[in-house]
């Protein structure tokens, strides 16, 4: 048993397929890959799986958590159409996915190239720009708001040193709440896109570069012609995560503004929580996770159509 | 192969399941190691909130066959936390009712139990026992009631040569704010921590503004009227805009506590619920603060009146309790007079209310002594903070949201109140 390893079943069987001692060999070695998913399996089946899963049904309810829930058919998905709240909160979140999708692609691919060459400390830079990331999302809010500050915050005394006479309130102003909550939320993430995308640089052929500089390629052809595609792969899965992480962003939002000033950041991970968890109405709640749901997946079908076709 | 695989795993997580199901619900009463009976009672903070172990300890005193285990809970979660417990099964024998409205939920949904003969036999002035009435049913007793005052820091009044005033209108307060800043300034008065001591500070909370207005107008706050908030913003944002308090955007994104403001004497006067009296002491006692304070009646609309707004704690016996006789025991216990007695000890203000109590209370080490300050421990009339409805926490949502719009200068105060009406209206009252 604990030499055994976790092969793929049959692979590298040295005896002949279809004997006896074959077949018990494979199912062997099924059990043990089987075993070592079992405990993750099972924590994901119990803890993930079941509630998700009971959300398709408990979105058609109207449930308290504690007495029998009550089928109401479509009612839920009705008010969802005439809910202000609900509307508040699906534009902020595009708002939301809308900026910090783009700029942490832009940002961290940026940060990767710029740390993807030889140069002095160049490890102690990866570090500190994967430092954000490992760094509690509640220290980060905490400190940011200080920054942020519309009196006395480092950033609106830059900008005012800068000639700008009027700076933004930053999150106490229902206008440039979102944008203060993109810029801390590109801030923390960048580190780690940074580094899938640096991985993804290591996999670039140097050759495909001699190649292009042979053909007088300039710095941005190479980038455009040579870096971009191959790093297609990369890109693609960095947009997915991004895409998905956005919009179910509620951590940050929630410790930064609590979605104020007013509803100015309320999203909508923030209102299923509200609805379910604090007012107790699980059946509106998971409706609206149901609609978050559908969102996130037409979306992630939307780029992996769009892959498939840029690969073909 | 693969099939009889995946059925295995379903029955082991069939098994699991059960397993788990299984230890949820135990029906005998919990005995701890040394033979006493356990009574489980949840509480938030119990660090920063002394009232529990005072009581705690005197209920142990008087009966030394039980063992109360407190079950702590983090205050900002604590509804939150006690909603999930319930929906559980969980079987914590007592239940602390933070707030009203969380109390009328449990109620409703049926986890509490009934014990409307306790509240029928409830001794003479316990106050705030109507705020538990659900139909002419009780779930819970009030052990503690709060109310607003006005704190105010003797040290800072006498330097700058003023009178503390015992009763104030709006109008006098928002005028000494302002007198009692520029006065700190041109006297060159700097405390410990911060830029400069303001006139007063006010806590971000929209209670500060909406439930004053209400208890004082006679407004009713699920009303989806709220014109007569009106006068009350404009004494709020006449102090905020004199830099005579700490601005609302800096106090909401900074996070600044009430607590700090006061205790580093950065500001003179704070209106405050009594809970904060407890706190004050306990900080002087460990010699964290040494501010001289005292407090006065709440300001008012107008001279002559007496109308300030508070909110009762209370004790619930879960339904699912393992210790449901020695639960209910406790609960008349501390809305009775030792339970007062205990929670009084420690600068807490009981619901229970007599001349000996108050007399024990101002006997505390740190109280203040002078007559203001007694007599503002002795209010008119304490409204209910906020109405009990189905409505309740939407519209209490609604309008924190639209209060933090007219405070941060977002919109105009007369469109921020159109908005409030609008919305509860559109939102909650019609749906």
């Amino acid at each position: 048993m604990a030499t055994a390893t976790a092969t793929p079943a049959g692979t590298r069987s040295k005896k002949p397929a279809g004997t006896y001692s074959n077949k018990r060999q494979v199912r062997r070695n099924t059990l043990i890959g089987w075993s070592f998913l079992l405990p993750n399996f099972l924590g994901f089946a119990l803890l993930t799986l079941v509630p998700v899963v009971a959300t398709f049904g408990i979105a058609f309810t109207e449930w308290d958590s504690y007495s029998t829930p009550e089928f109401l058919g479509l009612d839920n998905f009705e008010r969802l159409l005439t809910d202000n709240n609900f509307r508040t909160a699906l534009l902020n979140t595009l708002y939301y996915a809308a900026g910090h999708i783009p700029i942490t692609l832009a940002v961290s691919l940026g940060l990767a190239l710029l740390l993807n060459r030889k140069l002095r400390g160049v490890n102690f830079f990866r570090t500190a720009a994967f430092f954000p990331y490992i760094t509690s999302i509640v220290a980060v809010a905490v400190v940011w708001n200080m920054l942020f500050n519309p009196s006395q915050g480092p950033v609106n005394q830059l900008l005012t040193g800068l000639g700008i006479d009027n700076p933004p309130g930053w999150t106490s102003s229902p206008q440039w709440a979102m944008p203060a909550v993109i810029i801390t939320s590109v801030w923390r993430d960048m580190g780690y896109y940074m580094i899938l995308f640096l991985a993804g640089l290591q996999t670039v052929p140097p050759e495909l570069y001699e190649a292009a500089k042979m053909d007088g390629a300039n710095a941005w052809q190479r980038f455009r012609n040579v870096t971009l595609p191959s790093l297609r792969p990369t890109t693609f899965f960095v947009l997915m995560m991004l895409t998905i992480g956005s919009f179910k962003v509620f951590d940050l939002i929630v410790v930064m503004t609590d979605g104020g000033p007013g509803r100015s950041t309320l999203v909508l991970s923030q209102l299923i929580y509200r609805e379910g968890i604090v007012n107790g109405r699980f059946g509106y709640s998971s409706a609206i996770s149901l609609v978050l749901f559908v969102l996130v997946l037409g979306v992630s079908i939307l780029q992996y159509r769009r892959n498939q076709k840029l690969e073909a | 192969m693969r099939r009889r695989t995946i059925k295995g795993l379903a029955v082991t997580a069939t098994g699991a399941l059960l397993i788990a199901g299984c230890s949820g619900g135990e029906g005998e009463s919990a005995t701890a190691a040394d033979g006493r009976t356990a009574l489980t009672v949840s509480v938030w903070n119990i660090e920063g909130t002394p009232e529990f172990n005072a009581e705690f300890d005197a209920y142990e005193e008087a009966n030394p066959d039980i063992d109360i285990q407190p079950v702590d809970i983090l205050a900002d979660d604590y509804p939150e936390k006690v909603t999930a417990m319930l929906a559980g099964g969980d079987t914590t024998d007592v239940l602390t009712m933070k707030n009203v409205v969380d109390y009328a939920r449990y109620a409703s949904r049926g986890q509490l139990q009934d014990i409307t003969e306790l509240a029928e036999s409830a001794p003479e002035g316990l106050e705030g026992l109507d705020a538990f009435d659900q139909d002419g049913k009780y779930f819970a007793l009030p052990y503690r009631q709060d109310f607003w005052a006005l704190y105010y820091n003797k040290g800072l009044f006498e330097e700058l040569g003023l009178e503390v005033p015992a009763e104030l209108t709006w109008e006098e307060y928002a005028d000494l704010a302002k007198q009692i800043t520029e006065e700190a300034a041109a006297a060159g008065i700097t405390p410990a921590e911060g830029e400069k001591v303001y006139g007063t500070y006010h806590q971000i909370w929209r209670s500060l503004v909406h439930a004053t207005a209400a208890a004082q107008t006679g407004g009713d706050q699920l009303s989806g009227e709220y014109e007569f908030f009106e006068p009350y913003y404009e004494w709020a944002l006449d102090v905020q805009d004199a830099g005579a308090t700490l601005d609302f955007a800096t106090a909401n994104s900074q996070q600044v506590t009430y607590r700090t403001m006061f205790t580093t004497e950065q500001a003179a006067m704070l209106p405050m619920g009594s809970w904060f009296i407890g706190a004050l002491l306990q900080s002087k006692a460990a010699g964290e603060s040494d501010v001289d304070w005292g407090i006065a009646k709440l300001p008012q609309a107008s001279a002559g009146e007496d109308v300030t707004f508070g909110s009762p704690t209370a004790f619930a016996v879960n339904k699912n309790a393992r210790s449901a006789d020695a639960a209910a025991d406790f609960v008349e216990w501390a809305a009775g007079p030792e339970g007062a007695k205990a929670v009084a000890s420690v600068g807490a203000t009981p619901a229970l209310q007599s001349e000996e109590i108050t007399e024990a209370f101002f006997a505390l080490d740190g109280m203040p002594q002078d007559e203001t300050s007694k007599a503002a421990f002795e209010p008119g009339e304490v409204a209910l903070e906020m109405p009990v409805s189905e409505h309740t926490s939407d519209i209490d949502q609604i309008l924190m949201e639209e209060h933090e719009l007219i405070m941060t200068g977002s919109v105009p105060l007369e469109e921020g109140i159109a908005e409030m009406n609008r919305r509860v209206q559109d939102e909650v009252l019609s749906r």
